[in-house]
């Protein structure tokens, strides 16, 4: 807690700088720098009178309301626009609290894009994206953040500021200190400035449902990998379960959920592929261009959104689930699908899960009460486990009660993570417990 | 197990030698060792303690934790083929030799992974898995002898990263002996995004400094349905670089889109591997496109439509396969290819802003008058990866120093311009103290402190990547005393 005492100080500190008391969390106030000078000068001050510091882009990876405290809750939510970009060269520098839907908006006036599909992109900003290397169902296309980031600005605890990387794509010299911040729950340090390489907006963008009967799932396997063994190029092989499709598409059935993008001919080929091989049983429909982009919006949105700052609109309950990323080897995608949907049968938790067959990557919202909730995330965790995978929890109800193994175990090499951690934030002042293993 | 004991009077070399298992897994004597002076970097020798090869990962941990626990400099090797000096024994180090362990141990196509150990060398992978219409896509030059393990080591890039990445973007899973002796496994099964900072990411290339990675995970892709191949040749160089950028506006994503400049287009036509590239042109672009069957001719239209905008002298599309093969062993052989117009040659890695081309060019045409050496221009285009070779005669005196500064100072240029001193090569011995063109001492120094954590000792792989604080002068005239003696 940040005493009145230490309020007026940090005023005093840095009187140009917007401070308030933090609405959200009572006792601890929320600053607003405007400059990385301001964000050194924060956490210089904060680093030095001991004091944690929570940090927030857009709020939407909040992992439950009231849950992060810290003295004071660093916003980014002012720090923000485009730094720089060359169209030619196809990279973009942004400010981290930039809004990433903003973002894209900007480079589709130059057709261009960054490859990533995270979830509210409306909502939450380029840094929280690449601070907790969110990804979507088109990562089997396009890769994720740490494909996209170049180069990064990061504020250290000590006020210092890290380059790593650069603004050209291709790039050897010194550690790939990037990898070290991208996913790192922003428990490293305050990632200022982000440059990611650019992709152009594709040509024609199409959607290919096909959904199965549930006692098909068989023939649903052998589809997939017919298709990944295929020439086929699909941007996107993601998996929704009965109780997602039912929500998203109205069957109440597997529904596989295949992406192409590329030109018109190339796309119109790969759809040909799709029914051409399809199995006898499944049904089909296509969405081009705008409708695609329209159903994969839905996709994003579909999450808990942990607590934004922005207003969320009506209607999108943001705190009365958890979501999970569970990771496997890729084709373990359908048991992981499979198995939520016996949830969803036998208990009074509905679990939506996707996953992208060609990634191994899982997300699953499980809505419920939260005792039910709580069991079902130990239970959906030994069975990842038992898969050889993970399962990591994204969000949680603000009413779940006890405590929830946020991470899962330690890994053995734990160590390492632990000696990164102290020989940057020795004094344990950033994101304090957001991390694995309670870093 | 019998085996050949070794009898030194060192008795480091004996005890290291029976965990290798005797005498044919260690070499100790001079005239043994000299082979192992220096890699793919001639300019900087030294000879190191022994050379051990150990089988598996228990001999790699057991190897290290020996010199850990007595205090002996240690490093990885695999093929020898780094390009920056990074398998160099500087300290007289222990090498550990990883060529006996190049097992292929597993190829899991459902789930697109392989499973190899770090001797295996990179183009027998692709090899391995072709007949079933699949590759790793990683290609650098010397795919047919360097070893996936350097290639984690360097993060190597090659050709074809123009699309699909290098090596880093493709490494799922990795285990390593850390320098203590204790191993590691990372990325287990090959599944991303594993919780926890991103190791696999900050090993990979880290150039064998934190630790020594003894199996390794890769995601192996489907080949593209169809592949097209455009050789066009410029009159000028700005022609060349504005249709570089205007097939990259055009949204066209090339997998591989190669330059050369007229003095490399002399070095390959004099080589083994001529294809006819007219001799008085100034640039000439290699450009690939592939995927999709249906996708690929509207793009072919569109690189002939760009490059004929800007006063292409000829375009041609590869009639097949063979042709195809050859324009690109024209290009990939082209370092070697200025063995044949100069005595010596030195190559560089710059990364540029591809929208800097013209202006960086000409300003290594500036370098090189001033020198007066010859600077041979290599490109990979589409990612602004740079290659100045700077020809030379080493036996003219002062002329290897006057190359290596002339290297430098490319380099020098691709930072000014926002760029940076290298793009797949690694900094290794070669580029420590360029690091400064790029890096604060403070952003070192950032680097450094990650080191530590992994390599505490420094015993492995010690005095690469970084420039000593305090002595970089110091160490800079040893490198050019070394060069020019």
């Amino acid at each position: 807690m940040l005493t009145l005492e230490g309020f007026a100080e940090l005023q005093a500190v840095m009187p140009e700088v917007e401070i308030r008391e933090d609405s959200s969390l009572e006792g601890t106030v929320a600053i607003f720098p405007k400059t990385e000078e301001d964000i050194a000068s924060i956490l210089k001050y904060c680093n030095e009178k001991m004091k944690t510091v929570s940090i927030s882009g857009g709020g939407t990876k909040r992992l439950k309301a009231g849950e992060e405290k810290a003295d004071i809750k660093l916003s980014l939510a002012k720090y923000t626009g485009i730094v720089e970009h060359i169209p030619g060269d196809m990279t973009v520098t942004v400010k981290a609290g930039t809004r990433y839907q903003e973002l894209q908006d900007y480079l589709a006036g130059y057709n261009q894009k960054v490859a990533l599909d995270p979830s509210w992109p409306e909502f939450a900003s380029v840094g929280g994206v690449v601070a907790a290397n969110d990804s979507g169902p088109k990562r089997l296309g396009f890769g994720t953040a740490r494909d996209a980031v170049i180069g990064l600005r990061t504020v250290y605890p000590d006020g210092r500021v890290i380059r790593s990387g650069g603004k050209v794509v291709k790039n050897v010299a010194g550690y790939d200190m990037n990898k070290l911040f991208i996913g790192s729950m922003g428990t490293l340090g305050v990632i200022s400035e982000i440059t990611l390489k650019l992709r152009p907006l594709p040509k024609a963008e199409s959607l290919v449902l096909l959904s199965f009967p549930r006692e098909r799932l068989g023939d649903l396997r052998s589809f997939v990998c017919q298709l990944l063994d295929s020439m086929m190029e699909p941007a996107a092989l993601e998996l929704l379960n009965p109780a997602l499709s039912q929500k998203l598409t109205g069957a109440d059935s597997y529904t596989l959920a295949i992406s192409f993008e590329d030109v018109e001919s190339s796309v119109a080929y790969q759809e040909e592929f799709v029914k051409r091989n399809k199995p006898e049983n499944s049904r089909l429909t296509i969405q081009k261009n705008k409708e695609a982009q329209l159903f994969w919006k839905k996709v994003y949105s579909i999450a808990p959104m942990g607590t934004p700052v922005v207003e969320p609109p009506l209607g999108t309950s943001s705190l009365a689930a958890a979501a999970l990323k569970i990771g496997v080897v890729n084709l373990n995608v359908i048991e992981v699908a499979k198995e939520c949907q016996l949830i969803t049968e036998a208990n009074s938790v509905i679990a939506e899960a996707h996953g992208g067959m060609g990634t191994g990557v899982c997300q699953v919202v499980l809505r419920g009460a939260s005792e039910d909730i709580s069991k079902s995330i130990s239970y959906l965790r030994d069975f990842a486990l038992k898969l050889g995978g993970y399962a990591t929890v994204k969000q949680l109800p603000h009413d779940l009660q006890g405590e929830i193994d946020v991470w899962g175990e330690k890994p053995s090499y734990f160590f390492l993570l632990e000696g990164i951690k102290k020989k940057i934030d020795p004094n344990k002042i950033l994101n304090p417990n957001r991390f694995v293993g309670g870093i | 197990m019998a085996f050949k004991k070794v009898k030194s009077s060192d008795r480091h070399i004996n005890q290291l030698a029976r965990i290798v298992g005797g005498s044919s897994s260690i070499l100790y004597r001079k005239e043994d060792l000299l082979a192992y002076d220096c890699d793919g970097f001639t300019i900087h020798k030294a000879l190191p303690k022994a050379v051990v090869f150990p089988k598996n990962t228990i001999e790699v941990s057991e190897v290290v934790r020996y010199c850990h626990e007595h205090n002996l400099p240690f490093l990885a090797r695999g093929a020898g083929t780094g390009l920056s000096g990074g398998a160099i024994p500087l300290n007289e180090e222990v090498i550990i030799s990883m060529v006996r362990m190049k097992r292929l141990l597993s190829v899991d196509l459902e789930n697109r992974r392989a499973v190899v150990e770090p001797g295996f060398v990179n183009l027998k992978l692709t090899n391995s898995i072709s007949d079933r219409g699949y590759y790793y896509a990683p290609d650098p030059s010397s795919q047919y002898c360097c070893t996936i393990g350097g290639n984690v080591a360097e993060n190597a890039g090659g050709a074809h990263c123009l699309k699909y990445g290098v090596t880093t973007n493709h490494i799922l899973g990795l285990e390593v002996v850390m320098p203590n002796g204790e191993v590691i496994e990372i990325g287990k099964n090959g599944i991303p995004d594993e919780p926890g900072y991103d190791l696999l990411g900050l090993i990979t290339g880290s150039e064998g400094t934190l630790g020594i990675v003894t199996k390794i995970t890769v995601r192996i892709l489907k080949n593209p349905e169809a592949k097209q191949t455009v050789l066009a040749y410029f009159n000028h160089v700005s022609d060349g670089s504005q249709a570089v950028s205007d097939i990259v506006s055009a949204g066209i994503v090339p997998a591989a889109l190669e330059m050369m400049d007229k003095v490399a287009i002399e070095g390959v036509e004099a080589a083994a591997y001529p294809v006819g590239h007219p001799k008085d042109i100034e640039a000439v672009l290699l450009i690939e496109v592939d995927g999709i069957s249906a996708g690929i001719d509207e793009q072919i239209r569109q690189i002939l439509d760009v490059c004929r905008n800007r006063n292409v002298k000829e375009v041609k599309v590869a009639r097949d396969e063979a042709e195809r093969g050859r324009w690109w062993a024209n290009r990939k052989t082209g370092f070697g290819a200025m063995g044949a117009i100069s005595p010596d040659y030195l190559v560089q890695d710059g990364v540029i802003p591809r929208s800097k081309l013209p202006e960086v060019l000409s300003r290594i045409n500036q370098i090189s008058n001033e020198s007066g050496l010859r600077i041979a221009n290599i490109f990979h285009a589409g990612d602004g990866n740079l290659h100045p070779l700077v020809l030379f005669d080493a036996r003219k005196p002062g002329e290897t120093q006057k190359a290596l500064e002339a290297g430098s100072a490319c380099l020098k240029v691709c930072a000014d311009v926002g760029g940076t001193i290298t793009g797949e090569h690694g900094v290794g011995i070669e580029k420590k103290e360029e690091m400064r063109f790029v890096f604060s001492d403070e952003e070192i120094k950032a680097q450094t402190d990650i080191r530590e954590v992994f390599n505490p000792k420094n015993l492995l792989n010690a005095g690469k990547l970084f420039p000593a604080p305090g002595r970089c002068a110091e160490v800079k005239k040893e490198i050019k005393a070394a060069a020019s003696s």
